[in-house]
């Protein structure tokens, strides 16, 4: 099966610091890709020169067979590659209905309707008038993540969806990450908690100082001498 | 919340005939102060929708004010109709718009607002500069005409169409969408809003009604110089209307503008030594006691909807 994402010899850099050092990988369609690694060793960078916020120095990334890197942010979104936040970043000021709202829907669907579905799917139906600044961090979270839903993008990128979310909640929206896998959507999630990774991925890469240290299926990882080395040390 | 919407309408109207029909009984000082009031409206109106929906910061917004001002002396005193020469002025003022923004809504927060500023002054020295066209230091001035009735109507029509573009934008899609930039420019970016666009937009919305009142005010005082039409006090005075009455509201705008004009005009009668002390306190005490303004407060303490 064609890769959905390819990722060829990223590098980026701050100044002197080399955050991403060449980093290969892709992603085949309808599947759930995990990425992990200690901190600082460039998980969201990755993600943020996937998704165009950040500019790569060199290398391509390519999303369904066209290179998407030179692309601004919301032209990668239309192509249907959206992606969620590490650190919250819903609109606080605008209702809970109003952050849906703004995002284009790509099926003929009115937004409204599709904004209300979405919201009765995570259970913040009765809360869509409200600010959702005034909403709970889990809460918040929720509406995030079904914010990148509105547009049904093939691909999604979660930084970090299970960071500071309960274990009811939790246990939901990994519900709802397996049925979007199952109507053919790829997931890649960076991760922290090992259960949510071991649990969800069929392939986990992980990554340290920038670079790509290890991929395989989840046994496989756990079990990496090099993955255990970067994690706990020597 | 059912009753207030049915008699806001209502109420609206009732003001608004009043008001067309006011030069008929008012006095000629009566009128000049309405058509300054309405001038004022339009420009806190027009500064809100660039910084109160988007959050960029325009500290030089009447360089439009002055760019319409001049644009339509110069073509008035070459013999063009003045309401003609004012929609000119709107457009001229448009085009800068355009040619200012491209380079500098590229700029984040606080650049773009010093870059505003600087446009402002840059504009003040040229109108002092190109002597041929603008009159210098020496300033434009404009046949005498006494139209006073006739420009109160076309600037309550332009602070009208103003807050009407207000109300159709708040409560839209693309409103919403200049408020995500506010909220978080680079989450917005990657929900797929192109921000630079949108953004390009708001401002060229923003500055098409400062010219066309800069153009009327031209006319009404008969004389312009450039320390007359690009002064930054008339920049902040929009700022603190808006911050008064609630950024990003509807009516915020024009219930900032209101107050702040009446307060202006019975304190500059009764103190005129007192006038900038009790300005600048009003400034202090808002920022610190409710930055959101009236509107915001009541908004979010009620939970109202946006179009109150």
């Amino acid at each position: 099966m064609a890769a959905i994402l390819q990722v060829r010899n990223l590098v980026k850099r701050f100044g002197g610091v080399t955050a991403i050092n060449g980093v290969s990988l892709s992603l085949e369609a309808g599947k759930i890709y995990g990425l992990i690694g200690p901190n600082g060793s460039g998980k969201t960078t990755l993600f943020n020169c996937i998704t165009g916020i950040e500019r790569r120095d060199s290398g391509a990334v390519g999303f369904k067979g066209r290179r998407i890197d030179r692309l601004k942010p919301h032209q990668i979104f239309h192509r249907g590659l959206g992606r969620t936040f590490q650190i919250i970043r819903v609109f606080p000021e605008l209702t809970a209905l109003e952050n849906l709202l703004v995002v284009t829907t790509s099926e003929f669907k009115p937004a409204r309707e599709r904004a209300e579905e979405l919201l009765r799917f995570v259970k913040l139906e009765t809360l869509a008038d409200e600010y959702a600044g005034n909403l709970s961090y889990g809460q918040q979270k929720l509406l995030e993540f079904i914010r990148v839903l509105m547009s049904d993008p093939d691909l999604i990128l979660l930084d970090e969806p299970a960071a500071g979310v309960n274990r009811t909640l939790l246990n939901e929206l990994l519900d709802a990450v397996k049925a979007l896998r199952d109507r053919g959507k790829t997931i890649f999630l960076v991760e922290h908690d090992m259960k949510v990774v071991m649990g969800l991925c069929e392939t986990v890469f992980v990554l340290d100082h920038g670079e790509k240290l290890a991929e395989g299926p989840p046994g496989v990882i756990q079990a990496d001498e090099r993955v255990i080395e970067a994690y706990f040390g020597r | 919340m059912k009753r207030w919407a049915r008699w806001f309408p209502a109420a609206l109207a009732l003001l608004l005939l009043v008001l067309s029909v006011y030069p008929l009984w008012a006095t000629g000082y009566g009128v000049r102060v309405m058509l300054q009031l309405f001038m004022w409206i339009a420009l806190a109106q027009s500064w809100n929708l660039i910084s109160g929906l988007t959050g960029y910061v325009s500290f030089g917004h009447v360089a439009f004010f002055g760019m319409g001002a001049y644009t339509t002396a110069i073509l008035v005193v070459k013999g063009v109709a003045w309401p003609l020469a004012a929609v000119a002025g709107g457009v001229m003022a448009v085009v800068l718009a355009f040619v200012i923004g491209w380079p500098c809504l590229r700029l984040k927060g606080p650049y773009f607002a010093i870059a505003m500023l600087g446009l402002n002054e840059v504009l003040r020295v040229m109108a002092s500069y190109f002597e041929g066209l603008t009159g210098g230091g020496l300033g434009l001035s404009l046949p005498t005409l006494d139209a006073s009735v006739r420009i109160y109507y076309a600037m309550g029509l332009v602070a009208l169409a103003v807050t009407a573009a207000t109300y159709v934008i708040v409560t839209s899609r693309f409103g919403l969408r200049l408020m995500t930039i506010r909220e978080d420019e680079v989450a917005a970016e990657a929900m797929g809003i192109d921000t630079f666009r949108y953004k390009i937009y708001a401002f060229l919305l923003s500055a098409a009604a400062p010219g066309i009142v800069g153009g009327l005010a031209a006319r009404d005082m008969g004389y312009i110089e450039p320390i007359s039409v690009f002064p930054l006090v008339t920049t902040i005075t929009m700022i603190v209307m808006v911050l008064f009455g609630g950024k990003g509201t509807i009516w915020g705008p024009v219930l900032g503008a209101v107050i702040l004009f009446t307060f202006q005009e019975l304190v500059w009668a009764n103190f005129p030594h007192a006038h900038q002390i009790l300005l600048g306190g009003i400034i202090v005490a808002v920022v610190l006691v409710m930055p959101r303004g009236i509107l915001g407060v009541l908004q979010q303490r009620y939970n109202l909807p946006r179009t109150v």
